[in-house]
């Protein structure tokens, strides 16, 4: 059990010291362009398809789920003004943060792990390459870029999806509904929504790309890695989350 | 030009390396022999500082790599030219970009100097149309070779640190490999080679050592291996009667 807490503790303080030395690898030279650009097509184009789905059905899901439970109580036209502050807010950025863990930083786990397993990490120290700057840099930049970008148009096509169900589903105005939507595009919302993809990205590159670089053992030793990055990342988001929420709640002045 | 003194090295809770010491000359061409998980790999990373030992001191030309970091272990790498077990060449990479790694991190080569030098590199071993090639679609001989180029195409190695160099091959695949060492190790520059094969171990080198649970058990030539009573070396030699 101690060395377990040991262990736990020693984790923890190299995962920050790979936070740290990998995104400060950002303003330091050199820098790998040709890296950074195969990332962000790799985390960015290779998810569009993947996230446009899964928000477009979550859209409409949630829209009418909205759609019958307002409607009962008489306050249907609310659906768009609630469904637009529950995806723009909380279920846009959490569903593209762990849509993104799932594919891409499970894909950085198993890449990097292999990379130990096969000693191309070892090589690049013999070559005076710094692995950190040279594959971890890189993976932080790509999904600080990218996890926002597939958020908005996660966000966008789950609104599309919403108004899909409210207007031709449930015969609500579909002017009203994108007036209600425009309500809600107000500074508050729109920061509270910004800022989490940022954190969210950082915490999936940096976990995902630790697990990566510790594995040991083999095949057996990278699938392990490969599932615990992407359950600590899916873990990890769930919790920021929340404690994002509740730190920008109260920093823009919402009552709770 | 390598000397080990006292070190000790562990795992974990495992000890690998247990107060091992020696001294290996630029010109040698030596190989260390042991099965598996005897440290023998061990033993080239903390060569070449991929590793730090938990005690002892490993001097480089007389210098302590010791407490270096890792931004000044680059002057201490550059003097070898390591060659990990299946080649470790980079999987996202061609043939001709793993070559022309080291060169564009070593050199200010232009692109078309790169170009030829790869050509030239590659010809050598006689892999010339695999340029473009990506390393999944090259055979175990064919990886290894370009790691062997690859390590020392951007600058000229004192020592060679061979990883497992024929294990896995088949015998004209060990045989090309074979002559590759030997080549480069006519230049004058000596080598480490960590094996299990003592066939191969026979033909390229000519100082022994056997490494049995992180100590050395035997350190001599040729002559003396054949002659040694060490049940573990037996064991070794018995591979050499049955080839």
């Amino acid at each position: 059990m101690r060395k377990r807490i040991k262990e736990l503790i020693a984790d923890l303080q190299n995962l920050y010291l790979l936070s740290l030395h990998g995104v400060l690898g950002i303003v330091r030279r050199p820098f790998y362009f040709k890296d950074l650009i195969e990332q962000m097509d790799y985390a960015g184009s290779g998810s569009l398809l993947i996230i446009f789905l899964i928000s477009l059905f979550i859209g409409m899901a949630l829209s009418l789920q909205l759609s019958a439970e307002l409607s009962r109580l008489g306050m249907k036209m609310y659906t768009g003004k609630i469904v637009g502050i529950s995806i723009i807010r909380e279920i846009g950025p959490v569903l593209t943060a762990l849509v993104f863990a799932g594919r891409v930083g499970s894909g950085m786990a198993s890449e990097l792990g292999s990379m130990v397993l096969g000693h191309q990490v070892d090589t690049l120290r013999v070559f005076g390459v710094d692995p950190v700057k040279k594959l971890v840099t890189p993976r932080i930049l790509s999904a600080l870029i990218m996890v926002p970008v597939l958020t908005v148009i996660g966000d966008a096509v789950s609104l599309l999806g919403a108004y899909y169900i409210a207007v031709f589903v449930s015969h609500q105005s579909g002017t009203f509904f994108w007036s209600s939507i425009r309500d809600i595009l107000i500074y508050e919302n729109v920061l509270a929504g910004s800022i989490k993809p940022f954190i969210f990205g950082y915490l999936i590159a940096c976990i995902s790309c630790y697990m990566g670089l510790s594995t040991k053992g083999g095949a057996i030793g990278l699938r392990r890695t490969t599932t615990k990055a992407v359950v600590i990342s899916f873990i990890a988001i769930i919790v920021a989350d929340f404690v994002l929420t509740r730190i920008l709640l109260y920093l823009l002045g919402f009552t709770v | 030009m390598i000397e080990f003194e006292n070190v000790s090295f562990s795992y974990g809770d495992r000890l690998v390396l247990n107060n091992l010491s020696f001294l290996i000359q630029e010109k040698e061409r030596v190989a260390i022999l042991g099965g598996s998980g005897d440290g023998k790999t061990t033993i080239l990373k903390l060569i070449i500082g991929l590793l730090r030992p938990d005690s002892g001191k490993i001097r480089i030309d007389g210098e302590d790599i010791t407490e270096k970091a890792e931004g000044e272990m680059r002057d201490i790498r550059i003097k070898f030219s390591m060659v990990f077990q299946e080649g470790a060449l980079f999987d996202s990479l061609s043939v001709k970009e793993n070559i022309a790694f080291p060169l564009r991190e070593y050199t200010q080569m232009t692109e078309e100097e790169i170009d030829q030098k790869v050509r030239e590199l590659l010809r050598r071993v006689g892999l010339e149309e695999a340029i473009g090639h990506m390393p999944e679609e090259l055979s175990g001989g064919m990886h290894r070779r370009v790691a062997i180029m690859r390590s020392v195409a951007a600058y000229e190695p004192r020592m060679f640190l061979y990883d497992e160099p024929t294990t896995g091959l088949d015998a004209v695949s060990a045989d090309v490999i074979c002559k590759l060492i030997l080549d480069l190790s006519r230049e004058g520059r000596g080598f480490v080679m960590v094996t299990h094969k003592i066939f191969d171990a026979f033909r390229l080198a000519e100082r022994f050592m056997f490494l049995k649970s992180g100590t050395i058990v035997f350190d001599g030539d040729k002559q003396k291996v054949l002659h040694s009573t060490i049940p573990e070396i037996q064991i070794f030699l018995r591979e050499l009667n049955w080839g």
